[in-house]
């Protein structure tokens, strides 16, 4: 993937961008608003991920400019700011997705991944499959090696959208926005309860884990 | 606007008042001066009535004996209108002459009427008595000069104040609309100004009245401490904004350096384990501060104009289900009781009203005993929304309930317990956002706490 950083702090950048690289996508970075936006409108990418301040002009500026221009790539706004309104005040403007410096750098690659792919329809799927994990969205029955398995409502939501993403990471906090749509930081680990609750019964009994825990990050199912 | 131009509203707007105080002095000064006048007049009139009377008698005395009096008498009679002039006299020997009778009650002579003449005054007289030749002449004047006086004065009086009173009721009524229209633009202001929207101003129409009245002046100032106020908001904003910024992306770059670190050492080693431990006080770090940010945002008049009705049971439901499996997990229970098919509704921020919730059931798993037992509750009275989280646990004992709401208090016992003491703490500013009322309680054993919401 092509993605564009505006991001003045060069830690940051050197940080984000080493991580990025790695995952094999290229990286256009600008430490400047003015600059950054004309950058943003020229060129050709698939995420744009810009920072709330910045030197010249503000990353809100910049998004509010970027959509004007009726340019519709995904754009993460990070922030060091995080309080109630600069969170809906960043939406508002145009942004797609959010996140609160300092962040973890699985976050902010997850959030990536499920930007660059969201336009994909997947409604008519009926049904869901991983390895040998099959999931039925109509009849709502789970079987894996044809052994049938009895989920709970919200566990089967759970792995809905575990599979519905299948080989891309899910944080925590996109998991509590997407299958509870809670939009918080919860003190304790509750995503991790689940998580466990619905192994016991999807991976346990079985050989091979299907549930991978992604250090720092989150989870994924593995096709 | 206008559906507060109702009539009570009219009455109470001070033009009005004073245009209706201002007639009922005028009114009681207009008394005063025709009721002196009123006073002075009748008595002269009453001087000049009774001076009449006694020349009158005048005529009579010339006669010396009671045949040659009653003859004149008789005369006099016959020529006067007993409703005006009465005249009769009593001879010695009882027998009456004269246009009215006379009788005698309690040493008095009071008038009566004669049948062969015309009817008596219907105001009354004033009467005059005399001894003469033997007998007793009774002469009398009709009161109706008085009487008319009165009316007239009654008739000047009515006729100098209800117009004027009409005019000026109408006057105030009038101004009192104005006035009223413009006070309720100021009204508005100021309401918008207490739910937070600082950019709200008084309309020009009513500070640049042509005439610079009052009104006019304290709709400008009101302006100018909005204008000062909304300045000073987004100075502190931007302050703190600073601060955040200042403060996040060092501790950005040393969760990186930290993991950066982690990455380098051997897995098992205690170099690792060490830089590990350091990401997650950093982590601690950073929550710490970003609750407090956010507890001073919501303090300081999160703007409620983001508010929408939000389903409390709902949430309640999906919020209980999320913390189910760790309460369980920690060897409690937690559940939720809540009227079925109620409407749970309250207006409100979804996401701040989520946090307040996960806060308290977070606070009741790690505080509320070895294996908590927790119970949400919503109860709806009335138009209230009650909202209550309750555990088995040691509680808080009554002298520190006030001292936990505080911002990093934290209770001697939990000190080596996970958490913040941020947690009631950003409660209470999201139940102060939403006007609900949160108290904390004893569950005999345990703490209860209850946020009481007004209902949508």
């Amino acid at each position: 993937m092509k993605l564009l950083l505006i991001e003045d702090d060069a830690t940051t950048v050197d940080y984000v961008t080493r991580g990025l690289r790695e995952e094999g996508h290229g990286v256009d970075h600008l430490a400047n608003g003015r600059e950054g936006l004309s950058q943003a409108l020229t060129g050709e990418y698939d995420v744009m991920i810009v920072d709330r301040m910045l030197p010249e002009l503000d990353g809100l500026s910049i998004v509010r400019a970027v959509r004007a221009a009726k340019v519709a790539t995904p754009i993460i706004f990070l922030t060091a700011i995080g309080g109630v309104d600069d969170r809906i005040e960043g939406l508002n403007s145009g942004a797609d997705d959010y996140l609160v410096k300092p962040f973890a750098f699985g976050e902010l690659s997850a959030r990536i991944a499920a930007l660059a792919r969201r336009p994909q329809a997947q409604s008519e799927q009926v049904v869901l499959e991983a390895a040998d994990l099959k999931m039925d969205l109509i009849t709502r029955k789970v079987t894996r090696a044809g052994q049938e398995i009895d989920l709970l409502p919200r566990e089967f939501a759970l792995l809905e959208f575990l599979l519905r993403r299948k080989g891309r990471v899910q944080t925590r906090t996109m998991l509590l926005e997407g299958v509870w749509d809670l939009n918080f930081d919860p003190q304790t680990n509750v995503v991790e309860t689940h998580i466990s609750r619905l192994r016991n019964k999807v991976d346990k009994p079985f050989e091979r884990e299907l549930i991978h825990t992604v250090r720092g990050a989150g989870y994924r199912i593995d096709g | 606007m206008l559906g507060r131009l109702n009539r009570a509203a009219i009455f109470a707007s001070t033009p009005l008042r004073q245009a209706l105080g201002l007639m009922g002095i005028v009114f009681a000064i207009l008394l005063v001066t025709l009721g002196f006048a009123y006073v002075a007049l009748r008595s002269s009139t009453e001087d000049a009535i009774r001076t009449d009377l006694k020349q009158q008698t005048a005529v009579f005395r010339v006669a010396a004996n009671p045949e040659t009096l009653s003859v004149i008498v008789s005369a006099e009679a016959r020529a006067s209108d007993p409703s005006e002039r009465a005249i009769a006299f009593v001879l010695p020997d009882g027998r009456q002459v004269g246009n009215v009778r006379v009788l005698r009650e309690n040493g008095q002579w009071v008038v009566a009427r004669h049948l062969d003449y015309a009817p008596l005054s219907s105001q009354g007289y004033f009467t005059l008595t005399m001894p003469l030749a033997g007998g007793f002449l009774v002469i009398g004047e009709s009161r109706a000069p008085i009487a008319e006086l009165t009316s007239t004065f009654l008739a000047i009086l009515i006729f100098s104040f209800v117009p004027s009173l009409l005019v000026s009721a109408a006057y105030g009524a009038w101004a009192g609309m104005r006035a009223r229209k413009r006070v309720s633009a100021l009204e508005d202001t100021l309401d918008e100004l207490t739910e937070g929207r600082l950019e709200a101003r008084v309309p020009d129409d009513t500070v640049k009245s042509a005439r610079g009245d009052d009104l006019a002046r304290i709709g400008a100032r009101l302006n100018a401490m909005a204008e000062t106020q909304e300045a000073t908001v987004a100075a502190l904003r931007q302050v703190s904004a600073d601060i955040a910024h200042d403060l996040k992306t060092p501790m950005q770059r040393i969760s990186v350096l930290l993991s950066e670190l982690r990455e380098q050492l051997p897995e098992d080693s205690a170099a690792r384990a060490t830089a590990e431990r350091a990401s997650e006080e950093a982590e601690l770090a950073v929550g710490v501060f970003h609750s407090l940010l956010r507890i001073a945002q919501i303090e300081g008049g999160s703007p409620k104009s983001r508010f929408a009705p939000v389903d409390l049971g709902a949430l309640a439901t999906d919020i209980t289900e999320l913390y189910e499996v760790a309460a369980e997990e920690a060897g409690g229970a937690l559940r939720l009781l809540r009227p079925e098919g109620a409407a749970l509704r309250v207006q409100g921020d979804r996401g701040l009203l989520g946090q307040m919730l996960s806060n308290l059931i977070e606070n009741a798993i790690r505080h509320g005993g070895p294996e908590p037992d927790i119970t949400v509750e919503l109860v709806c009275e009335d138009d209230r929304v009650r909202l209550s989280v309750r555990d088995r646990g040691p509680g808080v004992p009554e002298a520190e309930r006030q001292l936990v709401l505080r911002r990093l208090y934290r209770l001697e016992r939990s000190r080596t317990t996970p958490g913040n003491g941020l947690g009631l703490a950003l409660v209470q500013a999201v139940a102060g956002l939403h006007d609900a009322e949160l108290a904390l309680g004893d569950n005999h054993p345990g703490l209860v706490v209850t946020v009481d919401f007004p209902a949508l």
